[in-house]
């Protein structure tokens, strides 16, 4: 409170040294204490729903990864399986497996981002350094792959771009190799480190009531006791023929939700060392679509969910018949992480463990807004 | 909160200081750059002797980057609209879709994406001709 007995009014935000992209959180602070917050979104909005309707299919696939600025893949994989599923298209198999390879090399990469993001909001400065280091080794391997680092415009309706470059899945398994050695290492500098655990034991509790209530998902839903996986419970692509486990844990709070996307990190190692086992040798990665003017959609409606590293993302998608589709609405996971979740976890909280928690809670504003 | 003191929690995050006798991972920019992989999406190349000037690159480019300009001398006796693409680099974003619908494949892109200017006309870029090269090395 200030000299006259009021409340003090703050905008944490919109810049953040730990997330991609601008929203802020108007605070109500006494002291240090949060008493009231409300988040604020406006500054991303690039309207690529509306967009996409004026588009045709080809041309609407390159902007579907731009939604997720760190998650690109399961944008491009979605939008590529809500068209094949309205248009009637089999995908090769070469290719399905191909994405899922794709897939979780995304949910490294986002891990890697989460690792730098959550070190940046404490203020443990190695761990931006080293996670976006070590990202940048898979970033060369996607260059490889798909000719671009981060905006891959890879997986397109009808299968992948192109196949596998010569040696693809033995560099990878050497990459793998290495990132097993980092693990260690990462768990030295942060996961076990003495700061990080007093900082993130007991905040931003997330009672399993409150997940449900608000519609949680992901880490943050793992972490809260529930085994939810949409690689699990509706498998898409190639998860049905994998291995892993999923990661629970009920203590709900930073340092648990740590711990999963740790967990998750070496899972996603597991299910790709599994891959390059399982790989096709050859076959198509695509089927020819017609001329984008001519490549029509029958009428109907489909709804997809995909599983990223931050939690569940689903569009729905309708078409009337012609070469665009009439509509198309995306749900991701941070619209009710940071919008809806985000202010009561904080409420009763630090300021300073502000920045943490929306880390913590896999907020990605450009997926807000789209 | 009870808090128990943590010595392996604070000492071991010092083990990371003998990183500093190690290699920098990061590269002597500009003295030492950095090599793009062979189908990295860079800056478009155009082999004229191929281009039949049909405009399904400027048809499909959903940012309006391309348009077909009248070059200086046709190369192609097929090019019946005697048209070239030309980019807009401040409106590209390097999907390639112009490549993948190039029906005589004579639009590529190169591994190069560095470009360095003071004049914001040069975003609109005459892509390089390839076969130029192609008669000097036959």
């Amino acid at each position: 409170m200030n000299k006259n007995n009021q409340l003090v009014k703050i905008f944490h935000g919109p810049q953040h040294p730990g997330i991609t992209g601008n929203m802020s959180v108007e605070i109500d602070l006494d002291g240090e204490t949060i008493v009231n917050a409300e988040t604020h979104v406006g500054y991303l909005h690039r309207g690529f729903e509306k967009l996409v309707e004026r588009r045709t299919i080809p041309q609407a696939f390159t902007i579907v990864c731009r939604i997720c600025v760190p998650e690109p893949d399961p944008n491009e994989e979605n939008f590529a399986r809500g068209i094949e599923n309205l248009a009637g298209i089999e995908v090769p198999v070469k290719a399905k497996w191909i994405r899922t390879m794709v897939l979780e090399m995304q949910r490294m990469t986002s891990q890697f981002l989460w690792m730098a993001g959550q070190g940046g909001s404490l203020g443990l400065y190695i761990n931006p350094q080293w996670a976006v280091a070590d990202r940048d080794l898979m970033l060369d391997l996607y260059e490889e792959l798909t000719g671009a680092r981060v905006y891959h415009m890879y997986i397109y309706p009808g299968g992948v771009r192109n196949d596998l470059p010569l040696g693809f899945l033995y560099k990878l398994g050497r990459l793998l190799d290495y990132y097993e050695t980092r693990l260690p290492e990462y768990d030295r500098i942060f996961f076990n480190n003495a700061v990080f655990k007093k900082r993130a034991v007991g905040a931003g509790y997330v009672s399993p009531e409150t997940a449900l209530k608000h519609g949680v998902v992901g880490p943050v839903l793992r972490a809260a006791g529930f085994k939810k996986d949409v690689r699990r419970y509706a498998p898409y692509e190639m998860y049905e023929n994998l291995e892993f486990d999923i990661p629970v844990a009920t203590e709900s709070d930073v340092y648990a939700r740590a711990l999963i996307r740790r967990e998750e990190f070496k899972q996603s190692i597991r299910i790709l060392r599994q891959i390059i086992k399982m790989m096709p040798k050859d076959g198509p990665v695509n089927v020819k679509l017609k001329n984008h003017r001519q490549f029509t959609i029958p009428k109907g409606e489909t709804w997809v969910r995909t599983e990223s590293s931050r939690g569940e993302f689903s569009y729905y998608m309708a078409s009337d018949g012609s070469e665009k589709l009439r509509r198309m609405q995306v749900k991701g996971p941070s619209m009710v992480h940071a919008m809806s979740l985000l202010p009561e976890v904080i409420k009763g909280g630090q300021l300073a463990d502000v920045a943490m928690i929306m880390n913590s809670l896999g907020t990605c504003p450009p997926e807000i807004e789209r | 909160m009870n808090w128990k003191l943590d010595i392996k929690g604070i000492l071991e995050p010092f083990t990371a200081l003998k990183y500093l006798f190690k290699q920098p991972a990061t590269l002597l920019y500009p003295f030492e750059k950095r090599k793009t992989t062979e189908n990295y999406r860079g800056f478009h190349r155009n082999d004229q002797s191929k281009c039949i000037g049909c405009g399904l690159c400027e048809d499909i480019c959903m940012n309006d980057a391309i348009d077909m300009i009248k070059p200086e001398i046709v190369k192609n006796a097929k090019n019946s609209s005697e048209l070239i693409p030309r980019v807009d680099f401040g409106r590209c974003c390097w999907c390639s879709l112009c490549t993948d619908v190039c029906p005589t494949k004579s639009l590529t892109l190169s591994n190069e994406y560095s470009m360095v200017s003071t004049d914001p006309n040069s975003f609109l870029y005459n892509i390089p001709d390839t076969s130029k090269k192609e008669k000097q090395n036959g």
